[in-house]
């Protein structure tokens, strides 16, 4: 594991572009309710045919920022009939593949969840999808310009071994996808080794910790 | 030997507890792991377990000398390599 000092502070703002600005501040202004909170009106400049643009920002809480790039005269760019403003993608590729790429805002409670489902299935972007995985519930919808927006909350907190077993997980995958043939069955035969070697006394560990706090 | 682990997680406790049922299996610990092993296969039905299948589907950690020859959304089958 790590020995780096970890001291970022979450996201300062993701940005993506945009050809709706209206539709995109009616979602998340006026719909989801985030504040607007800062904006800047560039003209373009420098060698390359830069067109002016406005770049400005949604609170989406935590003072973390979601960002838009609107640019004047740009028209969408083509590659196909899937996707979003940024990506296009041709007919075969497959579904799970583009949504893969999405941003996910966390809610603390299932009241807040429903306020924003409530808010969404009131406007002209109903919740698309509401499912509980293992441990969180999430709504999914898109946005004006295309891209999946999911809210989501933990059904219970992360536990201490399911850190461990996330590491347990990556070092194996790193191990198999440098190797001959990468699968799942590979990776599952890589992390048994490591939870032999590594779990019992981990959990020595977590014991002797817990002793140390009572 | 047929071994599979499964992370000991609230919402996994029903798949060795389920597996624990056939009496050629033993459930014990590695840390916090569920160590389930058995001299042959390992069969666990997932309905028995009352898994929802995003938890069905990442139940298991790591398996050794052993691989999965069906994991679908009526049961897991485990076997010796």
């Amino acid at each position: 594991m790590s020995e780096l000092q970890h001291t970022v502070k979450g996201v300062d703002h993701v940005a993506y572009p945009t050809f709706d600005p209206a539709g995109t501040v009616k979602f998340y202004r006026d719909v989801l309710g985030f504040p607007v909170v800062h904006s800047i009106c560039a003209a373009g400049w420098g060698p390359e045919k830069h067109p002016d643009f406005i770049h400005f920002f949604f609170d989406i809480g935590n003072d973390d920022r979601l960002a838009f790039f609107y640019y004047f005269g740009l028209e969408p760019f083509d590659g196909g009939p899937q996707g979003d403003s940024y990506s296009r993608f041709a007919e075969d590729v497959p579904i799970f593949f583009i949504r893969s790429r999405h941003l996910a805002i966390h809610v603390d409670s299932e009241d807040d969840l429903m306020e924003y489902r409530h808010r969404l299935d009131g406007s002209a972007w109903p919740v698309e999808m509401q499912i509980q995985h293992e441990t969180i519930e999430s709504i999914y919808t898109h946005d004006p310009n295309g891209y999946m927006i999911e809210i989501t909350r933990a059904l219970r907190p992360v536990t201490p071994q399911e850190d461990l077993d996330a590491n347990l997980t990556i070092d194996a995958l790193v191990d198999v996808v440098t190797g001959p043939d990468p699968s799942m069955d590979a990776l599952l035969t890589r992390k048994a080794e490591l939870i032999t070697e590594r779990a019992a006394a981990w959990q020595q560990q977590q014991e002797s910790k817990e002793m140390a706090t009572r | 030997m047929t071994t599979l682990f499964v992370l000991d997680v609230p919402e996994n406790t029903a798949v060795a507890e389920v597996a624990g049922r056939d009496p050629a299996v033993t459930v014990d610990h590695v840390g916090p792991y569920f160590r389930i092993v058995s001299d042959s296969d390992i069969v666990i039905d997932r309905r028995t377990t009352g898994c929802r299948h995003a938890v069905w589907y990442s139940s298991v950690a790591g398996l050794a000398q052993s691989r999965i020859t069906q994991w679908d959304k009526d049961a897991m089958r485990i076997e010796p390599r």
